[in-house]
């Protein structure tokens, strides 16, 4: 039946066109996979050298108008190009050939998109298979180990928390060292994706090298990560889409041996210091000097502060999306709702995910749009005082150090802490915040962008990118008057304390980019394109916020007015805040690619920049980059080789940064200036004070980039990678100058010094085993990598050594330190090592310390992965490694601090402290006159770790059990994140560099599934 | 081609009208320096930005932590551990502390002494206002360098001794001083100290400085350059203007409720920049002075975490109103401490000479010159100048008089080491915890044999720390590290024994 009106059609449709025209006539036929015989939708038809072009329809059939001597090409995703004479055919059917090779085929270049083939920079795209279903709240944790040189470090075990990311080392001392976030073409806050839903992600490109990064000129030094949406496809049905999991976080554990109500209780009565000597002011056998006995040591109760401050935390996460498209217009919506809980107590986030993206053209396709837009809006919980030693705030201080004989029994109310106040019951101090204190965040956050392109000629667009970012926060803190804290610090004399503060901040961002496109290819090789550029940013920063003393527990609630106390005599004086930032820059750019039969090519992009940080010094600054290629599997000498990609590839250019604070937008606005400000002063009245020196030479941060790499693809590509090794340089630093304090100040950042990162980075994909059949099994392993060096250059110091930063040809942050070398077996005090190397238990704190030529900064990162595809099953696995990298364990040297004793808890180590002389241990003695007295390298250790930080099992219904059911596809799987760890560090997440007392990363697994409609 | 044109024009238009708003910006609020002084009003706002700046909180935490006036008490978390070991050094908070807020003082105070150069006051009230602004600017930058004086200078007696850089200017960024004699610095004192007597009008205001507070610095300053003819001439002045307290007066001057013998005292009150409870355990302290010695405020439940050192406690009797203003009545006091086997729990002896006011716990002014100070000054001068020791005797039987509400017996001194030695151990009592220990006893403590001297009840349970010799070099701060970074120079200079 097909068949025969197609043929009706074809028929009259000849009929209709010889008709009206001589020479031009339709083409028509329909488009077959080669592997299935079945038709294929969407398949672009083009006549060569032309822009007219349309695309199959459902059943692989198109119409195309075209001359005798014109050549149609057909093209699809993932399938060879094919191209057929039109000659005296009006009808054409093709059968179209997979082609393995080119399955990640665009990539993004600057402002453009190219094939793999005819770039010349070092891109890495993570597709959307690595990053959906994955139960991180932000997508961007779910990066880590996905691309070489990509660093991601997150300290927090927050939902949604920041991430630290690092492209190719640490580019930068103060500054922002973040690569510039762009989704769909809108620049985005790089600290705050907890509002954005993973699953809208359709692929995400990371841009290293100068020759990709240079025309982003004054935001791109530290690379670029491209994230495009899902999009619908011109032509397509409507296709509903379910994906939902649920999971479940634990804390990832610690190896300090914290002792057990018995242990500690016995050591206490040994130390004669806490309950078990009977003197403790806690709630547990409050002191009347007696010791506990060992029966009464033995009936102690164990409480486990760890598991009730930190808790299994649940995650629901959904995600309906719909896409569909018509002849000239598609369109991806797509719903989510995600309910993620922090495994530490009053921590989590909820949040609601709606997206719209639409694509058009117009008929003839010279006009060309798309439109993005993402509204968000976010809840969550988040304590803070995280990582602070306040016993009276800082929950995981709580869970870490409380002592077990104090239980959650022994709380009754905040009042009944007063007195005795006692460090011991610090684990109810912080239970009663639980309890009593209110702080949470809401979001709103909205991405828009636009894009239109128009063919002005056939080699000729002119199109315009506007994107605009809007963030609104709205923070509620909230101290209940009845609380711990509330009435600790009121006193008796001020029973209605307590306080409440809301702040509303707002942040809008602009982008826009104007440009116009020459693409001409000439004698059939040659192909040139040039692209000028306009690229204008504004951002705008408004804040506002009270803060209000002074609480009736009558009327309270958290995030209502009811209770404020009107202020008596300033004691409950309330104050408010307001803040107007602006920020923008501007630039103007131009980029010019060459090719040359796909065989040799070569890119050259110069960019002006200006900023307003340096209105009053250096407003403008020029980046430019250049890049060349060789494609050397193109060559006629390599036919025949099991080499099918061979491709070398060269940059050089440089780019800026001009965030040279690393706060954003709006740090550092004026850093040219100098400035009084007004506001209080002594006994409180208003004042006219310094604020500011101005540093009158502020200039960007520039770096400089060269970058050697290769690409290849052996076997068909079964063998597959590249490898890159890179330099960049960045001169004018913007750091700290130490300043002698005679003039008012101690230091002044200035631009000043070099910084090296030096390294390679490899990616390798090998498949051991292709299916020879449908479902077979297939075998696929990879590996990433990074090693990167950092180098210091020119330090502001007299004798090139700045402490915190490190030493001339020096790696940065290096480690200065007393070294500590052990116990003196005939004392029991600490041993440290002076500058010559002699032993000693008085060093000079100052004069001894050394280089240690260690830093937190990695040497090696990157991570392995095992995918295994069999029947329908599927297994993925990736482990993460980091290497090189050293930590001051200090949670340890809490657990170790003999002075804690009758306050917190302690670790089991410290029954090996040296009691005797002849004690060869490595815990001092708890009297030791230097115990206090140095900081040294003791607790400096090595947080290298291997992680099995990924591992999913899935499998994926098969069509035939889907029949008649409405389903057109259908997943089932487990996913594990940080599964296992193979460090020797001892504290609880080697990859947080979060310090002391922080929230670690969790462990979770969960469990989902995925239906199409 | 329309389209083309109209493109290209939009694209031009953006970079016409785009550029300048994008970045010329101007932030609002910003005050520049040319626009900040521009009549005598704003010179009085400015100063009081340089009194801000004023802080005793770093002398009071340096001269208890590290002297024999507090000792470890039950809630410490291990604040301030290093110091009271005597631990002392260019990288210690004191040193960094010291050296740089007072130089950040001379600085902001010299910027307005500067400003002020540019305004010429428009009639003779304005005149009047004008001078008074600058003599205050002057004594506060005097006041500053006495400080670097005093604990930068091993000898302040000896001119040629070194001190610290004068900075009568404000420096260029790059600026990178040696050390001055301690002569010169001196005469920079001096000279400020001069021109600010010449300049002020007003003579008495308890919280800004008026002809009788710079007379006080004047005082000061001679004791510690141990000039005590001049010591002795302006204390009996001061002290004729300010008679002592009786007992009531007295404890109210610790609630802020009473300024009859406050000469000088820095106001702190609610809402300022010192409203809360700033570093504790370490000398860059700021916050509320009661801080210093609890978290939370001055009874047993207050999170304290210095109490009183048990030697000082015993110094003081309890009909003393200075027992009283002292010690919380919350404490808990054993008198078999010295055999207990838990002292740290069974005496817990509160300090209460900051109990707060306005409503908030710990936060009191800070008393800068009390005329109890003047007679004890006037009485070490009497033994210093004429071996006077019937002089010191009866100035020390009077202080006591008036602090135990009744006459007191005539103290009698065999020689002057004894005087001395008592006149410390008044000093010890009525000026504890304001932070005076430190410095008395690197002035007088030779003298006097006098050293740290701790109960041991308190320092054994430490380290056993319980001793140190006023002649201990560590009663001169070092050059911090923080400077010899910037100014590498100077650490050619350091202080003897560091």
């Amino acid at each position: 039946m097909k068949l025969k009106l197609t043929w009706l059609m074809t028929l009259f449709m000849a009929f209709v066109m010889q008709l009206s025209f001589a020479q031009e006539k339709t083409v028509t036929g329909t488009v077959t996979a080669k592997a299935d015989g079945l038709p294929l939708p969407g398949v672009n038809v083009i006549v060569k050298g032309t822009t007219r072009g349309v695309q199959t329809d459902f059943d692989g059939n198109y119409s195309i108008k075209a001359s005798a001597n014109e050549t149609l090409v057909f093209s699809f995703v993932s399938m060879k190009t094919a191209e057929r004479l039109v000659g005296g055919n009006s009808a054409i059917n093709v059968v179209m050939e997979e082609d393995a090779a080119v399955l990640d085929e665009v990539v993004v270049v600057g402002y453009r998109n190219q094939s793999k083939a005819t770039s010349s920079a070092a891109t890495v795209r993570v597709s959307a298979e690595t990053i959906e279903n994955r139960p991180n709240a932000s997508f961007v944790q779910t990066l880590t180990g996905q691309a070489p040189g990509l660093n991601i470090t997150t300290s927090t075990g927050q939902p949604g928390g920041n991430s630290l990311v690092q492209l190719r080392g640490v580019g930068s001392i103060n500054g922002n060292t973040e690569p510039l976030f762009i989704i769909d073409g809108a620049p985005v806050d790089e600290d705050n994706f907890r509002s954005l839903n993973p699953q809208d992600i359709a692929s995400i490109d990371v841009l290293k090298d100068a020759g990709a990064t240079a025309i982003y000129g004054n935001r791109g030094a530290n690379g670029v990560i491209i994230i495009k949406t899902r999009q619908g496809n011109f032509g397509e049905g409507l296709k509903v889409n379910y994906n939902g999991y649920v999971a479940y976080s634990t804390l990832q554990d610690n190896d300090y041996n914290m002792m057990n109500s018995q242990q500690l209780l016995t050591y206490e009565r040994d130390r004669g210091n806490g309950a078990g000597a009977g003197n403790s002011q806690g709630v547990f056998n409050p002191g009347n000097g007696t010791p506990l006995t060992d029966a009464q040591i033995a009936a102690a109760p164990n409480f486990d502060w760890r598991d009730f401050f930190f808790r299994t935390g649940v995650t629901q996460s959904h995600t309906l999306s719909l896409t569909s498209g018509s002849e000239n217009t598609s369109q991806f919506t797509s719903f989510g709702f995600q309910d993620t809980e922090g495994v530490l107590q009053d921590s989590d986030l909820k949040r609601f995910n709606l997206r719209t993206n639409v694509t058009g053209k117009s008929t003839n396709e010279k006009f060309r749009y798309g439109a993005n837009l993402s509204v968000n809006y976010s809840k969550s919980n988040e304590p803070n005082s995280i990582a602070s030693g306040a016993i009276n705030r800082n929950y995981v201080l709580g869970a870490y150090q409380s002592v077990p004989y104090i239980s959650i029994d022994d709380y009754t109310n905040g009042a009944d802490l007063l007195s005795p106040l006692s460090f011991t019951n610090t684990p109810l101090f912080l239970y009663d915040r639980l309890l009593t204190y209110t702080r949470f965040e809401e979001e709103v956050k909205a991405i828009a962008s636009a894009n239109f392109n128009y063919d002005i000629t056939d080699w000729l667009t002119a199109g315009v990118v506007l994107a605009g970012d809007y963030q609104s926060e709205f923070l509620t803190r909230a101290e209940h008057p009845a609380s711990f804290n509330a009435l600790l610090f009121g006193g008796a004399e001020n029973p209605t304390s307590g306080f409440q503060q809301q702040t509303t901040t707002r942040q809008f961002s602009y982008n826009q980019v104007t440009s116009l496109n020459f693409n001409k290819t000439f004698a059939d090789k040659h192909t040139v394109d040039l692209g000028l550029y306009t690229e204008y940013f504004k951002a705008h920063f408004r804040q506002f916020g009270y803060f209000s003393n002074g609480l009736d527990p009558k009327t309270f609630s958290p995030g209502d007015g009811s209770g404020f106390i009107a202020p008596a005599n300033g004691l409950f004086a309330d104050t408010a805040n307001a803040e107007i930032l602006n920020a923008g820059l501007f630039s103007y750019f131009a980029s010019l690619d060459y090719d040359y039969d796909t065989k040799y090519g070569f890119s050259a992009t110069v960019r002006r920049d200006a900023s307003y940080r340096f209105a009053g010094s250096n407003r403008w600054a020029t980046f430019w980059s250049v890049s060349g290629r060789w494609n050397i599997s193109n060559e006629s000498f390599m036919d025949g080789s099991a080499i099918d990609n061979l491709k070398l590839r060269a940059s050089y250019g440089t780019a800026g940064n001009q965030d040279i604070v690393g706060l954003g937008y709006f740090g550092g606005p004026d850093l040219t200036e100098d400035f009084f400000a007004t506001g209080s002063g002594y006994g409180n009245a208003n004042s006219i004070g310094l604020a500011q020196l101005g540093n009158r030479s502020l200039r960007w941060e520039t770096i400089t980039s060269s970058n050697i790499g290769v690409d290849f693809g052996v076997w068909n590509s079964r063998l597959r990678g590249s490898v890159d090794v890179y330099q960049r340089q960045t001169t004018d630093l913007f750091q700290s100058t130490p300043l002698s304090a005679t003039t008012g100040v101690t230091q002044q950042n200035a631009n000043t010094g070099e910084l090296y990162n030096r390294g390679i980075d490899f990616i390798v994909d090998y498949d051991i085993f292709l299916p020879k059949t449908e479902g077979g099994f297939k075998l696929n392993v990879g590996v990433v990598g990074n090693y990167n060096e950092t180098e210091l250059r020119d330090i502001p110091s007299e004798n090139g050594e700045i402490i915190g930063l490190g030493r001339e040809g020096g790696i940065l942050n290096e480690i200065f330190s007393l070294r500590y070398v052990g116990v003196n077996p005939a004392n029991g005090e600490l041993l440290y090592l002076t500058a010559d190397g002699d032993v000693t238990e008085n060093p000079d704190a100052d004069n001894d310390r050394v280089w240690l030529g260690k830093s937190a900064i990695p040497e090696w990162n990157g991570s392995f992965k095992l995918n295994i595809d069999y029947k329908n099953f599927f297994l993925q696995t990736q482990f993460n490694y980091v290497l090189g990298v050293d930590q001051f364990d200090f949670d340890y040297s809490d657990a170790i601090n003999t002075d804690n004793v009758s306050q917190f808890n302690l670790s089991t180590d410290v029954l090996n402290a040296w009691s005797q002389p002849g004690d060869v241990t490595d815990i001092p003695s708890p009297s030791a006159a230097n115990r206090n007295s140095f900081a040294s390298d003791r607790f400096l250790k090595s947080a290298d770790f291997l992680r099995l930080r990924f591992a999913s099992f899935g499998y994926n219904v098969p069509a035939k059990f889907l029949e008649n059911t409405g389903l057109s596809n259908a997943r089932v799987y487990v996913n594990g994140e940080n599964l296992f760890t193979w460090t020797e560090w001892r504290g609880f997440d080697p990859s947080s560099l979060g310090g002391q007392r922080s929230y670690p990363t969790p462990k979770t697994i969960s469990v989902g599934f995925e239906l199409g409609f | 081609m329309k389209k083309f044109s109209k493109i290209l024009f939009v694209g031009l238009l953006t970079i016409v009208m785009g550029c300048n708003d994008a970045i010329d910006i101007r932030q609002p609020g910003r005050l520049d320096a040319l626009n900040a002084f521009q009549s005598v009003d704003d010179l009085q706002q400015g100063l009081l930005a340089v009194y801000n700046q004023w802080d005793l909180s770093p002398e009071i935490a340096l001269a208890s932590n590290f002297t024999d006036e507090v000792a470890v008490s039950f809630d410490s978390g291990g604040q301030g551990f290093a110091l009271y070991d005597f631990v002392l050094n260019a990288g210690s908070a004191a040193a960094s502390d010291f050296w740089v807020r007072n130089y950040r003082v001379n600085n902001r105070a010299t910027l307005l002494i500067e400003a002020a150069a540019n305004i010429t006051p428009e009639d003779a009230t304005e005149q009047a206002l004008f001078d008074d602004v600058l003599a205050q600017a002057h004594a506060i930058r005097a006041y500053a360098n006495l400080e670097l004086m005093t604990y930068f200078s091993p000898d302040p007696t000896d001119d040629s001794t070194l001190a610290a850089p004068v900075v009568d200017f404000v420096a260029p960024l790059d600026y990178q001083p040696l050390r001055n004699t301690t002569g010169e610095l001196w005469d920079y004192i001096n000279s400020d100290l001069t021109m600010a007597a010449s300049m002020i009008s007003t003579q008495s205001s308890p919280t800004f400085l008026s002809a009788d507070g710079i007379n006080a610095i004047r005082a000061r300053a001679a004791l510690t350059r141990k000039d005590y003819g001049q010591v002795a001439s302006l204390s009996s002045q001061l002290l004729a203007s300010y008679p002592l307290a009786n007992q009531a007066q007295y404890q109210l001057m610790f609630l802020d409720a009473d300024n009859t013998e406050v000469i000088f005292k820095l106001e702190r009150t609610l809402t300022d920049t010192y409203d809360g409870q700033g570093t504790t355990g370490s000398v860059a302290a700021g916050g509320w002075a009661g801080a210093r010695f609890a978290f939370v405020d001055a009874t047993i439940t207050g999170g304290s975490y210095f109490e009183m050192d048990r030697g000082l406690f015993n110094l003081l009797d309890t009909n003393d109103v200075r027992y009283d203003v002292s010690v919380a009545p919350s404490s808990i006091i054993n008198p078999n401490y010295d055999t207990d086997p838990d002292p740290v729990n069974t005496d817990i002896l509160i300090i209460q000479k900051y109990p707060g006011s306005e409503g908030k716990p710990l936060m009191n002014d800070l008393k800068v010159f009390r005329s109890s100070e003047m007679l004890l000054m006037l009485a070490e001068a009497r033994v210093a100048t004429n071996n006077d020791l019937t002089g010191a005797a009866t100035l020390i039987k009077q202080l006591r008089d008036a602090r135990f509400g009744s006459a007191q017996a005539m103290p009698s001194y065999g020689t002057a080491q004894e005087a001395y030695a008592a006149i410390l151990d008044e000093r010890r009592i009525e000026l504890c915890f304001e932070g005076h220990r430190y410095k008395d006893l690197k002035r007088l403590g030779p003298a006097a044999n006098r050293g740290v001297d701790r109960d041991p009840t308190d320092c054994n349970a430490q380290s056993g720390a319980c001793t140190l010799a006023a002649t201990d070099y560590r009663f001169t701060l070092p050059i911090p590290i923080i400077e010899i970074n910037a100014n590498a120079g100077i650490g050619g200079q350091q202080n003897p024994g560091y």
